[in-house]
């Protein structure tokens, strides 16, 4: 059945958003509007709220700059100058373009990227996958978020849902680890609130002083990038005073024995130095983490974002099971709960329909990629971005610019604003919003399949990603059915009904309620590793992980559904520190060019990019600010609201100085979401982020970047 | 910019919102209550629960904001933190009337 919209209703809806939260929204349609939004009071992990990007999401339906038509470029490249044109030509002038590419330099020539714009089953990650499988194009390989973490986590502990989120309710220590909450996964926090009001400690290792740090028992500052050091040095601690629950690791884990022999240069002597944090107050956390049971560590998004991020997760991984916290709801980690939706991911992507050997091309070289950089024969001819906005998101941004102002390049731009991107589209596509489709969300953050039931009509010429890619599909002669699939069609056979997940929840409860608790066992007693069971080759926590002899890989989610091409580079097979390459104890050495470490995290008010061209969000976050400690604002002159450039050898960027904590000694901090067009000098932070990937899983390394500041 | 509490709340004190609020922002006084604006993640939970529409994104305020976030935080830092739902004032009923809601 699908959507029959009303002039005056509650729709139930979900947040579209690369979020672990997913929410349940009931939006408030009124004489064919959207008048508001607001948190379903009934969903268990929404609880009624939304946060300060979408709780009031009409604002994004009806901005006045939402793209609502086709349009074609008529002024130079990047000048953002286009005029309208109608659906049929825009289509068109895509097929030809497209077919005289492939014609003379082969469907390789064209090269997708997308990510999480829009996250749901239908319109999201995979939705233009099978599209461009069967086209031939270059496969993507988007290891935008968690990948390099996922590799390792699956290293170690096997694609798991790992612990229930809402079991953190039941924690007696708790560690969130490079995770500002408050800001980035706000929802789960009253579990965590529950969890101290019945005394359970929490600490907050983060490098930065955020709202969520605020709320810590304990916070720890580790020089960006030097985390392994401090997980490593734990393991240490744990094995060195007898702290390890031996029954648990003797029947659930495999490789602890030579994981105690590889720990012992990692001493909190070693870890003090290389993350400035006190030795002793290593071994106490390492104690109180090992004996204050069950124990939970969330691990956010940003700990992959260094040279060893991959590594630091295998460690991490490493912990519950030493101390034995999975035994117990409210014991053991927390990364991607995604894994525990039964999505048909091969239906998703429609790897089947790929040239096998086709290339791959990692999504954060694209300026690379565009600007001959990166060898490839055939170049790129033919970009095509939807669901993303890479000018603000990738690194290299200059030179992603060039690379985008090529005349020869054909661009081809979805969006629902005329984003930094979009300025550099030879054809804009107008992209609906979320009260304009239908969706059905899984999440990375909770166990609620969560349904979006269409509101409104579309705005203006407006289409799904769905249904773009049925039109562009239409335009390239795929004649297989398959390609015309209705989004409720979509949307009933992404999921794998069947599975044991899955029962007891139907379209008709998921109409009604808006969201299914996956079938598992409640919160309260759901401890999924009580008695091992992970699905790993061996079936236990791999210490010494037996798939590092495979070398680096991308788990295919992240790329198409493709296995080709992996990295395929040596992998350590036991948790091993890899200090940062630009930050950490080296990035002030006497006479170092840019001898301050700079981190870019997520804005409270923005999803990456989206909602920075918002008044009500940009009131709150204000212009691009520089946070830098007192001790080097002075050395270098430095006062709060004065405007400093900020620079390395990849670029510069303007920005308000805010002279505080918020940034320890060494560290400077550019919260991230900006656009190019309103910004003082034409670049933001992604400028100065280095393309180099981090050690697993194709991680970016944006917290591992070293910068110089100056009065601008 | 954060959520505030705005003077609809004076001689009310539904304290709807307090049990909503995931960060226990909310703190009270003896005929109100305050938002820590340092404290609210802005989910905007609180706002349709109350009412008396006394909470409101000081965004969306036609003019006095800097004035009701200042407030709200200096009344904030001397009172306590309400975190479970008490009874309206006796003159709430009276109070929601007047203001025609």
């Amino acid at each position: 059945m699908s959507t029959t919209l009303a002039a005056d209703a509650t729709v139930l809806g979900a947040c579209p958003h690369d979020c672990p939260d997913t929410c349940s929204m009931l939006v408030k349609v009124v004489q064919g509007k959207v008048t508001g939004v607001q948190g379903n009071p009934t969903h268990p992990f929404t609880q009624g709220r939304l946060c300060a990007k979408t709780s009031h999401y009409q604002e994004r339906v009806y901005h006045p700059e939402r793209l609502l038509y086709p349009m074609r470029r008529t002024g130079p490249k990047g000048s953002g100058e286009f005029e309208r044109i109608s659906w049929d030509e825009a289509l068109t002038t895509i097929g030809e373009k497209w077919r005289a590419i492939i014609k003379t330099d082969g469907p390789t020539a064209i090269l997708p990227y997308s990510y999480l714009g829009t996250q749901g089953i239908v319109n999201g990650l995979t939705v233009g996958d099978p599209f461009f499988n069967k086209l031939g194009a270059t496969i993507s390989e988007r290891t935008f978020c968690d990948s390099g973490a996922s590799t390792a986590y699956v290293m170690t502990v096997g694609p798991t849902p790992g612990m229930d989120p809402e079991s953190l309710a039941h924690s007696r220590f708790i560690i969130l680890w490079a995770c500002n909450l408050l800001s980035t996964n706000a929802h789960l926090w009253p579990f965590i609130d529950q969890a101290r009001k019945q005394g359970a400690k929490l600490v907050v290792i983060d490098p930065v002083k955020t709202g969520t740090t605020a709320m810590a028992d304990l916070h720890l500052r580790p020089r960006p990038g030097t985390d392994g050091a401090l997980a490593l040095a734990m393991i240490h601690v744990i094995i060195g005073e007898g702290l390890v629950d031996r029954d648990y690791v003797d029947r659930h884990s495999i490789g602890f024995d030579e994981l105690s022999a590889h720990v012992a240069p990692y001493t909190p002597a070693f870890a003090a130095a290389e993350t400035g944090i006190d030795a002793e107050i290593i071994r106490t956390l390492a104690r109180d983490y090992a004996s204050a049971q069950p124990s939970a560590i969330r691990i956010g998004v940003a700990i992959e974002r260094s040279a060893g991020g991959g590594q630091l997760v295998r460690a991490i991984a490493c912990l519950p099971a030493l101390v034995g916290a999975w035994r117990k709801p409210g014991g053991g980690l927390l990364q991607l709960p995604l894994w525990a939706f039964p999505a048909r991911w091969d239906h998703l992507h429609r790897a089947d329909l790929a040239t096998p050997g086709t290339r791959v091309i990692n999504q954060w070289k694209l300026g690379a990629a565009l600007t001959g950089s990166l060898p490839l024969d055939p170049p790129i001819r033919a970009l095509f971005v939807y669901n993303s906005n890479p000018l603000v998101v990738a690194p290299d941004q200059l030179r992603l610019q060039q690379g985008l102002a090529r005349e020869d390049l054909f661009t081809v731009v979805s969006e629902q604003f005329m984003t930094d991107t979009a300025r550099y589209a030879d054809l804009l596509l107008p992209a609906t919003t979320q009260v304009e489709q239908d969706d059905l969300m899984f999440s990375w953050g909770h166990l609620y399949l969560t349904l979006n039931r269409q509101a409104v009509a579309p705005q203006g010429e407006a289409v799904s990603n769905a249904e773009l890619f049925r039109r562009l599909a239409t335009v390239m002669g795929f004649d297989d059915p398959f390609f015309q699939r209705s989004d409720e069609q979509i949307l009933r056979e992404s999921m794998d009904w069947d599975a044991p997940s899955m029962q007891g929840i139907s379209m008709e409860l998921l109409e009604t309620q808006g969201y299914a608790r996956l079938n598992l066992p409640a919160a309260d007693i759901f401890a999924p590793h009580a008695d091992g069971g992970f699905p790993t080759p061996s079936g236990k926590v791999e210490m010494k992980a037996s798939m590092a002899a495979g070398g680096n890989f991308v788990l295919p989610t992240f790329r198409q559904g493709c296995s080709d091409h992996q990295d395929g580079s040596p992998v350590p097979a036991l948790p091993t520190y890899t200090p940062p390459r630009e930050s950490g104890i080296r990035v002030a050495a006497p006479g170092a060019r840019y001898p301050l470490a700079m981190m870019s995290p997520k804005s409270h008010s923005f999803l990456n990019s989206s909602y920075a061209n918002h008044r009500r969000q940009l009131a709150r976050e204000s212009e691009q600010r520089l946070f830098i400690n007192p001790a080097d604002a002075s050395s270098r002159g430095i006062r709060s609201d004065d405007l400093v450039r900020v620079k390395n050898d990849r670029g510069a960027f303007v920005a308000v100085a805010k002279v505080g904590d918020e940034a320890m000694p060494g560290v400077v901090v550019a919260p991230m979401g900006y656009w190019i067009a309103s910004s003082r000098a034409q670049a933001t932070p992604a400028a100065l982020n280095p393309t180099v990937l981090g050690d697993l899983g194709g991680a970016p390394t944006f917290s591992d970047n070293a910068v110089e500041v100056e009065l601008a | 910019m954060p959520h505030v509490v705005t003077d609809n709340c004076t001689a009310c004190r539904y304290t709807e919102c307090v049990a909503l609020c995931p960060v226990d922002c909310f703190h009270a006084a003896d005929d109100r209550l305050y938002i820590d604006p340092d404290a609210c993640i802005d989910c905007a939970a609180c706002v349709p629960v109350c009412p008396v529409k006394a909470i409101v994104d000081a965004f969306d305020l036609d003019g006095g904001a800097d004035e009701l976030i200042t407030l709200n935080r200096e009344r904030s830092r001397e009172l306590p933190v309400i975190e479970e739902k008490t009874a309206p004032l006796p003159t709430a009923e009276a109070r929601r009337q007047a203001l025609n809601l």
